[in-house]
């Protein structure tokens, strides 16, 4: 088993193992939060609708497309940014 | 490896929710057969006492192997009782208060403010005796040898301590990252050391509590705002690059934001070490549910391995909270915020800009 200390190639600097490590827990914290927004969102229309009694989900529909929005301009304007 | 390794760290990142428990049927229809469901959840929630082991029936008369703990009571009415747990064992009741599924509750049904040092609190204390007495010797280390080559635990955590200033806190939060350190530092200590306790024999889950990560997260957020600078507030409230009529909606949009980054720390480590925890208990569980001494190797050989891959996912984790909470620090603290113009930019107001700068 060869770990990523022995490997053959020299390191390009302090940028390289712990660079991607970064990265990945960088972009897997942006898919977590777009799921987050999304579902708290949409839990909150619920329960909204649940609380008002309301005939048609409109509290659901609408809090669900704006987690919808806000995920998708969250994610945009992270990965846009520079690191 | 790495390759794996990558491919490891992007599933486990992410949160488990297929594996949430579930009550199995025979729960509720047979007595005599054993619940994994029920087993499980008894192993991941808290307790008023901290158990072992049981040897012999666990209904007739096994021998139980178990730490009371302090109950710690206060009942408007009464005031302040506190006795020992061993006192409430076995459903007894005991100056009026009993355990229903691990809730302390009032006999007459008033209500109970419920203090008790618990399995999880007694091993929130432990830990942080444990923190304090290594960190402690780290530091005299430092007292006494200066910037000179470090010895004995002291070289152990060096490393690591200069691993979360460098990569860390100085890529993420920039020139202002000295004032973080300390909860950086105290945040991935705290969670890694929880981490490998709870993967110990008999160990609470600790960091599978969602109690604990919604405080560590409610630190992180009130660590981010009253860092905060005028940038920060300037993009929520006004983003640049957004024409004046966007504005009602871009507000929430941004306010949801704030909210969603430290829910998310919570929920994933919550979901990542309970996710862990019951995957190693369902294949131990395994054995009992087949009764069938051929599948003992094979769930051992499963369960050590989930074991072992429970000792990455615990410095993980910890990586991965103490990342997230410095890069949202980062964006607190950040002076210029020029990246942002390339979105969503050009078609906005030209004063927008004008004014940002």
């Amino acid at each position: 088993m060869s770990t990523p200390a022995s490997s053959p190639s020299p390191r390009p600097g302090s940028d390289g193992n712990s660079g991607r490590l970064r990265a990945v827990a960088r972009y897997s914290g942006i898919g977590a939060q777009m799921l987050a927004t999304i579902g708290l969102s949409t839990w909150a229309g619920y329960w909204l609708d649940g609380h008002f009694h309301t005939k048609t989900p409109w509290f659901t529909l609408g809090l669900m497309l704006l987690g919808l929005f806000a995920a998708l301009y969250n994610v945009i304007r992270s990965v846009t940014r520079e690191p | 490896m790495k390759r794996l390794l990558l491919a490891l760290f992007c599933l486990l990142s992410f949160s488990v929710y297929a594996n949430e428990p579930t009550p199995t049927q025979e729960e509720a229809t047979d007595k005599e057969a054993f619940s994994p469901g029920e087993m499980i959840l008894h192993h991941i929630g808290d307790a008023h006492e901290w158990h072992f082991a049981t040897l012999g029936d666990e209904n007739e008369h096994g021998t139980h192997f178990t730490i009371p703990l302090p109950v710690i009571a206060y009942r408007p009415s009464q005031g302040l009782s506190v006795f020992s747990s061993s006192q409430l064992a076995e459903g007894k009741t005991y100056q009026g208060l009993k355990l229903e599924h691990e809730h302390l509750v009032s006999e007459d049904g008033s209500k109970v403010y419920d203090f008790s040092i618990t399995k999880n609190v007694a091993s929130l204390i432990l830990s942080a005796v444990l923190l304090l007495l290594v960190f402690t010797a780290v530091a005299r280390g430092y007292a006494k040898r200066g910037s000179g080559a470090p010895k004995g635990i002291q070289s152990f955590f060096e490393p690591i301590i200069v691993f979360v200033r460098d990569e860390v806190a100085k890529k993420s939060i920039g020139p202002k990252y000295e004032r973080y350190m300390p909860y950086l530092l105290t945040v991935f200590f705290f969670i890694w050391f929880n981490n490998l306790l709870g993967l110990l024999p008999g160990g609470a889950n600790l960091t599978g509590n969602i109690a604990v990560t919604l405080t560590l997260a409610v630190l992180t957020l009130l660590i981010t705002l009253f860092s905060s600078n005028k940038n920060y507030w300037h993009h929520i409230f006004a983003t640049p690059g957004v024409p004046k009529p966007l504005l009602p909606i871009m507000i929430p949009v941004e306010i949801i934001g704030i909210f969603v980054k430290p829910f998310s720390l919570m929920v994933r480590l919550f979901a990542n070490i309970t996710a862990g925890h019951i995957v190693i208990l369902s294949f131990i569980s395994l054995i009992f549910i087949f009764r069938n001494i051929g599948v003992a190797p094979v769930t051992l050989a499963f369960g050590l391995f989930i074991n072992m891959l429970e000792l990455l996912v615990a410095i993980l984790q910890a990586y991965i909270f103490t990342l997230l909470t410095a890069m949202y620090i980062g964006g607190a603290v950040e002076e210029h915020h020029d990246a942002d113009y390339q979105i969503g930019g050009g078609d906005g107001p030209e004063q927008a800009h004008a004014h940002a700068h």
